[in-house]
């Protein structure tokens, strides 16, 4: 990570909490919910419209986001045992394997780690309408995986402007699962942002998160031009394009 | 010493090997004269401060295992220990937060660990040194993955390497799960006799991550019998007073806070904490002026922090504190407490008990938990306080059901739980794994029951229903009632079971046969209540078998118990009679503050009596029982058909067949009520419904459907499917057969799951969905035990599809008859060939056509 000094460089190596209040909390982005559910210009009656209105609402209403983040020096130099690349988070035990992650921050100065989570009371929330309910469970699921979307938005724009006030760039934000980076990086990106303690997420055997409605993200800080800046990932590093349900019908599972 | 003879668990597996149970108390903690005293209250304790925080300055990665410097850096951890030690601190707390094999993941072992750890500790000069216990770092199940007992099994090797390698006490902290700070003081309880430290950790809305409370936290703790509570790590200590403070107000048990300094931020590349040393021992004055008798520091605090922490306890007088007799009991998420001076009402809902309920019998038969958990749901919403869970039925293994049960209650509602059961081996399984303080129904007066039940009561801290019949029956008489209660009182003290913790049940006889006793039986409650320090309960709906208008006579039985001294009436929360009976007496009983409640819900309250002359009867109101004479409401005025639009088609046939396809449930049940009277059921279900279902498949496979819209057509058919179960003896709805579900080990999304299952249950087939996070092994039991031939695998996620993999082929292997249809986000049928599924389906309606395929 570059020496610099300042209240500004100490700020992104301070562990960053985002705790938003009531009034601050993101907006559900609604087309992105029934992107999820599969909607692709079907013709929607009022009454199903206001069943899954109503579901937004309420995880809008009754669950408030919290995430973490924090930025290392990016050490893009080495190799895993098998010889692909492997870039290593210096003063952690962060390990970002594969190929995808080595374009996403060689050349970076430091890399930014992001969690965040809806919290428990979406799991347990998910648990209740479980198969009682399915309608309104499925509804809820997209819903909570646009208004985590959204909440990392958030987190992510503040990220833009402390990179901006440093005269750093930015790419996009890239997660553990993508591309051919493994999902097993979870486990260090949880650890190394205390985000069990700070958040109260944990990481299952299967290295999934738990609450279920948690994501964890890194983005590449640069001084210069920033690596991969229009290979946003998406389709091209998917391993699933072949059979995509979402390509088949003309959408993509992200905002393009 | 050997503690497993008195203490082993389970108790009735020691009880069954002819150990004496005896119940845990100060005088078996093994603790010298000072510790005692702090144990008792009258002496303060100093803990260290952060350990983390001190290693991370000297070097230690963000994200590795500090307890592994046990090992590699002895001299680095034994620097901090003995700086704490310089700086006034009694206790120092071993280097073993994460010490658990979970966490260390084979790279080393506990005993390894704890055994470095507590010699480096020793080391230091400290005079105690406590062994610390923190989260395994995985979530207990139902939200998470870990199964109480393992959890348990992880802390009892923690505990049993930390008792060896000789540590002082025990300190579990920073605990955000109560069924995970349960296991673990479990584990210490039963696997040595050392003082128990307990400590969880709150947000700034004053809850766990998992939605404990301070007051949840404090009771349970306290059943559970650790020596000293209270709360650690996430905030400050100013923060933490109004905690700590809640936590004083509900138990006697010493009081141990461990603030952190504030929030970590770098400065100059240094991470400095934004409260400072003085500061902080400010607020922690606070605390110990309020009665906090132990502290020490969490996250951020150095020796310069406890240093003057000693000052703050230094020539200070713990307060002496005590508290009255409360009946309490705990869900993770509520506390409800009945006092001993003052009356008032906990609604014990009485639905989940299958005697008499074919649904439920069958839901429990089939594994359909849903249907279980969802009469839980529904009391909650009606307005109970604690939920009775009766699983007893003939042929199920009942230690095993009410333990999933329970499990899946505790996920889905927030009420605490009544375990109700004959078997006490199925008692002490439910009870020992459920996480918060549950009741136990019941004990009675007879030998055998008083010498199964109590020890389990007194081992797990939990409350008991003591049932006023002995070997001699139920007696008549107030009198004898009361002398039984009593037996059970003083029998129960000899266990460390206190009256208030003791709801008696003078059990109600029914009015019909027993007319003279209905009044004897207030009268025992009166007796009970006024002079054991117990608190009451009835199961009210007996008063009125083979009788008319039995809700009438409940509710009035109701209203007079409540004048006897009722606390807690076992009963239906779904009657609105009877709640009406509940919500005005907590106005009479001055529960209800100021009335406001009462006045809230029956302001604008159309009294159903009044409806005779002229107005509208509340819909939330008391549904008028058949045959009672009063007038009800017309209910032909509000079939839901009106909602339809003026497209809708006449005949009965198009109806039903336009609601499912338009996804409207309103107008479905009457549809298909005026087709059952013409129609035969199967025709109605293979020419009508089916076919509608299978158009909307097509409209969903073309894409003119997309998922919810499926999914509310599914709802309207399967509102039409109850309809034809309602009407029809139960054996004339054949199966089209069975199918499996399961989202295979390791997987937690259960989503496409459950839409698979609604569907499979519209057409016909009956589903037994074994949940997220299956076992290959248990969905081949499902497979042998239900005689299925298809079974539905769904994996969300790459790492997950090993699991799939591994489940396929054991299917394959043991049951090469069966057929494994597979399916999840992450799968292509390149993949799912690939894994040696027999088939790959793209969603649920291509899952449906398979098994028409596979049935036909």
């Amino acid at each position: 990570m570059p020496q610099g000094t300042g209240a500004i460089w100490d700020s992104l190596r301070t562990p960053g909490l985002y705790r938003p209040q009531s009034s601050e909390r993101p907006q559900i982005d609604r087309a992105e919910v029934l992107r999820y559910l599969g909607y692709a210009g079907q013709e929607l009656k009022p009454d199903l419209a206001e069943r899954i209105e109503h579901v937004i609402c309420q995880v809008e209403e009754t669950l408030l986001p919290s995430g973490v983040r924090q930025a290392f020096p990016v050490d893009a130099t080495g190799t895993d045992e098998d010889g692909l690349p492997c870039v290593r988070l210096a003063g952690t035990t962060v390990e970002l394997r594969g190929r995808d992650a080595y374009r996403h921050l060689r050349g970076a100065c430091c890399c930014m780690l992001l969690v965040c989570t809806l919290g428990m009371a979406s799991e347990r929330a998910l648990r209740l309408l479980g198969s009682r309910r399915p309608l309104e469970s499925a509804v809820y699921d997209a819903a909570c995986s646009a208004y985590v979307e959204a909440a990392l938005d958030q987190m992510d724009a503040a990220v833009s402007d402390d990179a901006q006030k440093l005269g750093l760039s930015r790419n996009w934000r890239f997660s553990a699962g993508y591309g051919d980076c493994p999902l097993e990086a979870q486990d260090s990106i949880v650890a190394t942002c205390n985000a069990g303690r700070l958040l109260g997420v944990t990481v299952t055997p299967a290295h999934l998160l738990l609450p279920s409605k948690s994501v964890t993200a890194f983005v590449g800080l640069f001084e210069g031009e920033p690596a991969s800046a229009n290979d946003r990932p998406g389709c091209s590093t998917c391993r699933l394009r072949g059979s995509c349900a979402y390509r088949a019908r003309g959408t993509t599972c992200y905002r393009s | 010493m050997d503690f497993s003879l008195d203490t082993a668990a389970p108790v009735t597996a020691a009880r069954e090997a002819g150990y004496a149970y005896t119940p845990r108390s100060l005088d078996r903690v093994r603790a010298d004269d000072d510790l005692r005293a702090v144990l008792e209250g009258r002496r303060h304790l100093l803990f260290d401060g952060g350990m983390g925080t001190m290693l991370q300055a000297a070097g230690l990665k963000a994200g590795e295992r500090p307890e592994l410097l046990n090992l590699t850096h002895p001299d680095a951890i034994r620097r901090v220990h003995e700086a704490y030690v310089a700086a006034g601190c009694e206790v120092v707390t071993t280097n073993t937060f994460g010490a658990n094999a979970h966490k260390l993941d084979g790279a080393a072992t506990v005993q390894e660990v704890f055994d470095a750890a507590v010699r480096i500790a020793r080391a230091s000069g400290a005079r105690y040194v406590a062994g610390d216990i923190g989260p395994i770092g995985a979530l207990l199940r139902p939200m998470g993955t870990l199964s109480f007992d393992e959890a348990y099994e992880l802390f009892a090797e923690q505990v049993r390497a930390a008792a060896a390698a000789g540590v002082d006490l025990f300190i579990i902290e920073t605990m955000t799960d109560l069924a995970e700070i349960k296991a673990a003081v479990l584990a210490c309880r039963e696997n040595s006799d050392l003082p128990i430290f307990a400590t969880m950790t709150f947000e700034g809305d004053g809850r766990t991550f998992l939605g404990t409370s301070p007051e949840v936290a404090a009771v349970t703790l306290d059943a559970l019998g650790v020596d000293a509570l209270g709360i650690n790590c996430s905030l400050g200590p100013a923060e933490l007073h109004p905690l700590a403070r809640r936590m004083l107000a509900v138990t006697a048990k010493p009081i141990i806070v461990q603030a952190n300094a504030g929030l970590p931020r770098i400065e100059d590349g240094r991470t400095v904490y934004d409260i400072a040393p003085e500061a902080y021992a400010q607020a922690v004055r606070g605390m110990v002026d309020d009665g906090v008798t132990i502290v020490g520091g969490c996250c951020g605090t150095t020796p310069e922090y406890m240093r003057l922490l000693a000052e703050v306890l230094q020539n200070h007088e713990p307060i002496a504190r005590s508290m009255d007799p409360v009946f309490t009991t705990t869900s993770a998420q509520r506390l409800v407490a009945l006092p001993q001076d003052e009356q008032r009402i906990a609604v014990i809902g009485e639905r989940i008990n299958p005697t008499g309920k074919k649904r439920l019998q069958r839901a429990l038969r089939d594994g359909d938990l849903d249907y279980v958990v969802g009469q839980g749901i529904s009391q909650q919403e009606q307005g109970a306080d604690v939920l009775d869970v009766n699983v007893g039925l003939p042929g199920i293994d009942e230690a095993d059901t009410i333990c999933r049960v329970c499990e899946q209650l505790s996920g889905a509602v927030s009420l605490p739980l009544q375990i109700d059961s004959t078997d006490p081996v199925a008692v002490e399984a439910a009870v020992r794994r459920y996480a918060g303080k549950p009741i136990i129904n019941s004990v009675n007066g007879k030998r055998e029951s008083l010498d199964a039940i109590l020890p389990i009561a007194a081992h797990y801290g939990a409350d008991v229903v003591g049932l006023t019949l002995d070997e001699r029956g139920i007696p008549e008489t107030a009198k004898a009632r009361f002398e039984i209660a009593q037996r059970i009182v003083n029998e129960a003290a000899g266990y460390g079971i206190g009256p208030e913790r003791i709801l008696i049940d003078c059990l109600v006889m029914t009015a019909s046969t027993n007319q003279n006793q209905a009044l004897e039986i207030l009268r025992a409650v009166a007796l009970c209540r006024a002079r054991l320090g117990v608190r009451c309960t009835l199961g009210v709906s007996n008063i009125s078998f083979g009788l008319p208008a039995r809700e009438l006579m409940n509710a009035t039985f109701l209203s007079a118990a409540f004048g006897a001294g009722l606390d807690a009436p076992i009963m239906n929360p779904g009657s609105a009679r009877y709640m009406d009976v509940v919500r005005s007496f907590r106005v009479l009983n001055a529960e209800d503050e100021g009335s406001s409640a009462f006045i809230e819900r029956y302001g604008t309250w159309a009294d159903p009596y009044k409806v005779a002359s002229g107005a509208v009867p509340a819909a939330a109101s008391s549904p008028a029982p058949a045959g009672d004479g009063r007038a009800t409401a017309d209910a032909s005025t509000s079939t839901g058909a009106s909602t339809a639009a003026a497209d809708v088609p006449q005949s009965d046939t198009e109806l039903a067949q336009h609601l499912i396809l338009t996804g409207r449930r309103d107008g479905m049940r009457e549809a298909v009520e005026r087709l059952l009277a013409t129609n035969d059921p199967m025709d109605v279900v293979n020419g009508i419904l089916i076919p509608a279902l299978d158009e909307v498949g097509r409209l969903f496979d073309q894409g003119k459907y997309f998922l919810p819209q499926l999914m509310a057509s599914a709802e309207a058919a399967r509102a039409g499917f109850d309809t034809i179960r309602d009407v029809m003896p139960a054996d004339d709805v054949t199966s089209k057969g069975a199918v499996c579900l399961a989202t295979v080990k390791g997987d937690i999304h259960d989503i496409g799951k459950n839409i698979v299952r609604m569907l499979l249950e519209n057409y016909g087939y009956a589903v037994f969905d074994l949940g997220r996070d299956v076992d290959p092994e248990d969905v081949l039991a499902c497979v042998r035990e239900r005689g299925v031939r298809v079974v539905g695998l769904s994996a969300l996620m790459t790492t997950t599809v090993p699991a799939m993999r591994k489940t396929v082929e054991l299917l394959h292997a043991e049951v090469p008859d069966v057929k494994v249809i597979v399916g999840g986000a992450v799968l292509t049928p390149e993949y799912a060939r690939e894994i040696g599924a027999d088939y790959y389906a793209k969603d649920a309606a291509e899952t449906a056509r398979i098994c028409e395929e596979l049935f036909s």
